[in-house]
């Protein structure tokens, strides 16, 4: 049985539609990402398992047991918010026991079980201070326990880091993961960071326009993506148009490249060939790699890499990674306006349609 | 100025060293900020209180004149009190502020609360509709209220008068609290839901809380504006008892007399106890904002 199971669940707003036929099955103890640009669908979807919007069309279940007519406050899932949503006016305890309160637990199992909270997220001794002498990442933390400390069978996160410094923001993902770890419960998280998602997720599913583009794990994400959104959404990709031809695809560069085309793209079909910056090799290429020549325009060192940026034909370019290891310094390999072989293996390019 | 010439005098060069050019010791006044303004304001606030200050004098002249003071005495306070009517009068003007703060502030927080989180097609002109009572001339208001209450066969009395200052001052409390309203949060309303509140449960341990700042004052208000009313009132009270400002007109009538400087301090400093703590309690009670930046408008968001 599925910790939260969405089925052709649509959602309208008026004439807009927020949230496409979706269906999804999230297993329990799993950490699940909603990840997309923002207006794709996503908090919507998580505002529906909460129970704050109904949906127009389809059904949701949470443990197996339709939703519908849960109102939010029986509903056994709690939210973690984007600006955190703490009652300002409560005590970082009282804030915690909140939730425990309501369900009518007795007063010593709710001092026990706030201790147990504060302890988890590392606030201990902090349980008397008001919300607003705290830092952001403390708050976060804070909703985080106030959440949590109900043992909900889902817990919902709308993009809870999107407040915090890139650091901070960083610690985070690494505590959150250990904590969802620790206690086993089902996280539905929402975000537009890619990177947030593949760090942290079990299992992605990218959502545009309110539907579901692809599902799956981070690796399978990342090294197959489904179709151009997907592709160029996660993380950065080349993505080059062109037509389908004998084994390849034939680039407007008049340059062919070896690759494995899809049966379902027949000769002569437009299509993207997607490969990723750091799967590039740059000259010495080995035997059986498809290849491409073109002309460095710009070189950008970002620290651990350099980004080359080579361009085929005009308009058009593609970005490779070297990696600035001990061995291996690319600023003074290459120089603006060399030529350059630029080469992968086969399997690192996707044929997208 | 002794601290300006001494910091001259301390950094003046020694006599021996070389010619150095010196920053002037005056620094010149800002230039947005002309000497004028002051005499400005000086008149302007003596034209605004020295009538009230003049009223509050001759509250405690010893003799009837109302032109010299001969006096101290509070012999005009006496007569206040200890005449009948005008007791009575205080009590029910006192009265009708009570209530009408109550009932006002109550009616008018619930339409606040209805206006912002209900979203409805009707809610945006409701919220101008709401405005009409405060632009509404108040002789208008105050005869349609004569007319509407003397149709229905009500007996002009302090009911009457009642119902009037509740219509007129639901708006004022409406437009405070929806100011804060529309200020607070809607996701920790959510919160509230989600970790197991029901919705009455939610108003009451959450919205609440972050709002009372803003009911108490537009209460406090509405008891100061009430109070001090006498249009609306005028034309709604009954025979006996009047509230205090129609009572005093009716008493004007017959000749200027001093007690009416006495009643009239003594409105005034009820008037400015109440906005007072209008302004002040929130912050006695420990919150950040002052209950002005409240009344304005200016917190939160």
């Amino acid at each position: 049985m599925s910790a939260i199971n969405f089925e052709g669940v649509t959602k309208r707003f008026g004439e807009a539609v927020a949230v496409q036929r979706l269906d999804l099955a999230i297993e329990k103890g799993e950490f699940f990402s909603l990840l997309g640009p923002s207006g794709c669908g996503k908090t919507t979807t998580l505002r529906m398992v909460a129970g704050f919007e109904q949906p127009s069309e389809g059904h949701i279940y949470l443990d197996g047991e339709p939703v519908e007519t849960v109102p939010p406050y029986k509903r056994n899932v709690n939210t973690v918010f984007q600006s955190y949503a703490l009652f300002e006016h409560l005590s970082v305890e009282d804030n915690v026991a909140f939730g425990l309160k309501r369900r009518k637990v007795a007063s010593d199992e709710i001092s026990k079980r706030v201790a147990e909270a504060l302890e988890l997220v590392e606030l201990r001794g902090r349980g008397k201070a008001k919300p607003r002498e705290l830092s952001g990442g403390q708050k976060q933390r804070v909703a985080l326990a106030r959440a949590l400390v109900n043992r909900p069978s889902v817990l919902l996160l709308d993009e809870p880091l999107g407040a915090l410094d890139l650091k901070l923001r960083k610690q985070m993902q690494v505590e959150l993961k250990g904590i969802q770890r620790e206690v086993g419960i089902t996280f539905l998280y929402v975000t537009h960071d890619q990177e947030e998602a593949l760090a942290m997720s079990d299992r992605i599913a990218v959502m545009e326009d309110g539907e579901v583009k692809q599902c799956g794990s981070p690796e399978e994400i990342y090294e197959q993506p489904s179709g151009p959104f997907v592709a160029g959404f996660i993380g950065v990709s080349n993505l080059l148009s062109g037509v389908v031809q004998n084994g390849g695809v034939r680039l407007p560069s008049g340059q062919t490249c070896l690759a494995d085309v899809p049966r379902e793209c027949a000769a002569g079909s437009e299509v993207h060939l997607s490969v990723r910056p750091e799967k590039i090799w740059l000259d010495e290429l080995e035997e059986g790699m498809a290849s491409v020549e073109g002309t460095i325009v710009e070189r950008v060192y970002v620290g651990t890499t350099t980004q080359v940026i080579v361009e085929l034909a005009p308009g058009m370019r593609v970005t490779a990674l070297e990696q600035n290891t001990a061995r291996a310094r690319s600023d003074d390999r290459w120089q603006i306006g060399d030529r350059v072989r630029l080469g992968w293996h086969r399997e690192h390019a996707r044929v997208l349609r | 100025m002794s601290t300006v010439e001494s910091r001259s005098a301390s950094t003046a060069p020694p006599a021996t060293g070389p010619e150095v050019r010196r920053a002037p010791a005056k620094r010149p006044k800002d230039f947005d900020r002309p000497r004028f303004l002051k005499v400005y304001m000086g008149l302007f606030f003596l034209l605004l209180f020295a009538p009230i200050a003049l009223v509050v004098l001759f509250s405690f002249n010893s003799s009837r004149s109302l032109q010299d003071f001969q006096g101290f005495s509070l012999r005009w306070y006496e007569t206040f009190f200890e005449t009948e009517s005008l007791r009575d009068s205080l009590v029910a003007s006192l009265q009708i502020a009570l209530v009408t703060m109550l009932i006002a502030t109550i009616l008018g927080t619930m339409l606040a609360y209805g206006l912002v989180r209900a979203r409805t097609r009707l809610s945006s002109s409701f919220n101008v509709l709401m405005l009409v009572p405060l632009v509404t001339p108040e002789i208008v208001a105050g005869v349609s209220a004569l007319l509407l209450f003397t149709q229905i066969g009500l007996d002009l009395s302090l009911t009457t008068i009642i119902l009037a200052h509740i219509t007129f001052s639901i708006s004022y409390v409406t437009v405070v609290v929806r100011a804060r309203l529309a200020s607070i949060n809607r996701e920790v309303e959510d919160a509230a839901m989600d970790l197991g509140a029901t919705r009455f449960q939610t108003f009451r341990l959450v919205t609440l809380p972050a709002l009372w700042p803003a009911v108490l004052a537009a209460g406090l208000l509405v008891f100061a504006l009430s109070f001090d009313d006498f249009v609306l009132s005028f034309f709604t009270t009954g025979e006996s008892p009047q509230p205090l400002p129609v009572r005093i007109w009716t008493q004007i009538r017959f000749g200027v007399r001093p007690t009416i400087n006495a009643i009239g301090t003594f409105m005034l400093v009820v008037s400015v106890v109440t906005i007072g703590l209008a302004l002040l309690l929130p912050r006695l009670l420990g919150r950040r904002e002052s209950g002005l930046k409240v009344l304005l408008g200016r917190e939160g968001a």
